[in-house]
């Protein structure tokens, strides 16, 4: 048995009285890939930002290597080791590639200045062109280079090293393959294997399910807040899992309640 | 090279040329004095205006604080007999309150800042009208330790320079510091680039915006302070239209009005285009009433020309 090193408890969520997380349990193990599935409006999003501390929960557990934790904001996640790239958002386009890499941890000398510290940016840079280079793609990028010039398979790889480079417990991908074309997709993809090697664990929200046959080791389903199957890949089919996105099958539902 | 503030500066340097060759009093020392006077007291609230922009705010209420800061230290220190530093604390943490409330309005009820300062604009300005029942105040010609602070002058040869230059050029220094070597100015370009992906990095997104305020605030009132003791005397109406003024120099430098991107080289650049045409055209002969025509056209030129090499750079 791998360990476990994230564990969520009847997690609870209500905005007003819309209640969008009823009682999510979810576990993850050391280099594991779980896919997060469910249809619009599931929870699936809810789930993830309170992980990553957009907002607290107001009921539930959370237990990081077995330790309890509570997240009450992105920044103690981060420093948990919970690292969430999310859809489209987590580059400033105005910024230079190496900025983004470290932003919130920028490299600075003269420390006790705060906020007013220099930025040590001949580190900066070599650090940037080493991360670049070691996730293979340092041949196109210039890690000067700004952001609002890159595709968007180009700016998923460098959140997803920025990700990996901090050496994050765990890795929360939001729709990482939204809007990328196929050859990006595949790289995208590529790399999720590479961080599952890296002994990081993935937890990958995606609607494409053939995404997640293709990378993942667990499904966990969502539907209406609630988490209503985790199966194995090995032990299910597209159909089957299509089938519990929807809720049409009641028969493997059936199979989960016992 | 082609970056937007480089554009501004060549066109800054044709129309200093321009100036100089219609008009031969234009480069006099006497000339250049005045326009070194002037200049620092919209520039200095341009550089917190840029850096507030940088971080995708904007703020409105800036000339009408350029009038109440001075009018609310100098009636304390006339009418009042306060002690002329103890007037001057109370003006700073006047501004300090009024960008903190704008802040904290727009950060944490999220209301836009042109709204939130349209609103501090009229109250700042009708407090300040208020409380001097519309009337200049009596003319203040202590001088003092303040006032040399603020506003006194050397002559060098037969140029006069007024202190505000030195703060300008210091603060200045300052803000091309923070937006661009210190972790802060990150921080600030990134927030105004993409509020979400700071805050999910950590970045305290509103912590930075409310002190921004305040920091423009308080470079308004320090304008404000520059300009009365310069002239001796604190109106209620000083400062009116600052603020789009103001505004225009920093876009004109370069800065985008959207957030993200930043310059103060180029807000510098904008104050002195401003300031020169201001100055340049009343010289050249063009009258007074014209001259916001001419101030328009010349905008709006550096704007499409801004876009047009930005169309290009994306192009290419």
């Amino acid at each position: 048995m791998m360990q476990e090193v994230l564990r969520l408890q009847n997690l609870q969520k209500s905005f007003g009285s819309v209640r969008a997380l009823k009682n999510a349990s979810l576990t993850l193990s050391e280099g594991e890939v779980v896919a997060l599935l469910g249809d619009n409006g599931a929870g699936k999003s809810t789930l993830i930002k309170a992980i990553s501390g957009v907002f607290p929960i107001d009921r539930g557990d959370v237990y990081v290597r077995g330790e309890k934790v509570s997240i009450r904001s992105t920044r103690e996640a981060m420093d948990l080791g919970i690292e969430t790239i999310h859809q489209d958002t987590s580059l400033a386009p105005d910024l230079s590639i190496a900025r983004n890499l470290f932003l919130g941890r920028e490299p600075v000398n003269l420390k006790w200045l705060g906020v007013f510290a220099p930025l040590d940016l001949a580190k900066l840079r070599d650090a940037a062109s080493t991360l670049l280079k070691r996730v293979g793609i340092s041949k196109k990028l210039d890690a000067d280079a700004l952001v609002s010039t890159l595709s968007g398979g180009e700016r998923q790889s460098i959140a997803i090293s920025r990700a990996m480079q901090f050496a994050a417990k765990v890795i929360i991908l939001d729709e990482p393959t939204n809007n990328l074309g196929v050859e990006e997709t595949h790289g995208v993809l590529r790399f999720v294997k590479e961080m599952r090697e890296a002994g990081h664990s993935v937890l990958l929200i995606t609607h494409n399910i053939h995404h997640v046959f293709e990378v993942a080791d667990r499904i966990v389903v969502m539907r209406r807040g609630e988490i209503v199957a985790e199966q194995t890949v090995a032990d299910t089919d597209l159909l089957t899992v299509e089938s519990l996105i929807t809720g049409a099958d009641m028969s493997a539902l059936m199979k989960r309640a016992q | 090279m082609r970056s937007p503030q480089f554009s501004s500066f060549v066109i800054l340097v044709v129309l200093l040329a321009v100036f100089a060759v219609a008009d031969g009093n234009f480069l006099s020392p006497l000339n250049i004095s005045n326009m070194m006077a002037f200049l620092p007291e919209l520039g200095i609230i341009a550089l917190g205006m840029t850096l507030l922009l940088t971080a995708g705010e904007f703020d409105l209420s800036v000339g009408a604080v350029f009038a109440l800061a001075p009018v609310v230290v100098m009636l304390l220190a006339q009418n009042a007999g306060v002690d002329i530093g103890v007037a001057l604390l109370v003006g700073l943490l006047l501004c300090i309150a009024i960008g903190a409330i704008n802040g904290v309005i727009v950060t944490k009820i999220g209301i836009s800042s042109f709204l939130v300062t349209l609103s501090m604009l009229l109250i700042v300005r009708g407090a300040a009208l208020y409380i001097t029942q519309g009337f200049p105040l009596k003319s203040w010609d202590q001088p003092g330790f303040f006032v040399t602070l603020l506003a006194g002058s050397v002559n060098i040869g037969s140029f006069r320079f007024y202190t505000s230059l030195w703060w300008f050029i210091a603060l200045s220094l300052l803000a091309v510091y923070v937006l661009r070597y210190a972790k802060l100015g990150n921080w600030i370009s990134a927030i105004g680039s993409n509020r979400n992906a700071a805050v999910a990095r950590g970045v305290p997104a509103d912590a930075v915006k409310i002190w921004l305020f305040i920091a423009t605030s308080v470079l308004a009132g320090l304008a404000g302070m520059i300009s009365a003791f310069r002239i001796s005397a604190a109106s209620p109406v000083a400062g009116t239209g600052y603020e789009l003024e103001v505004i225009a120099m920093v876009v004109v430098g370069g800065t985008a009005l959207t957030g993200g991107r930043g310059t103060i080289l180029g807000t510098i650049v904008g104050a002195l285009m401003l300031r020169t045409i201001r100055n340049g055209i009343v010289l050249v002969g063009v009258p007074g009433l014209a001259y916001n025509i001419f101030v328009g056209v010349i905008i709006l030129a550096m704007l499409i020309l801004h876009a047009l090499l930005q169309k290009n750079a994306a192009r290419s």
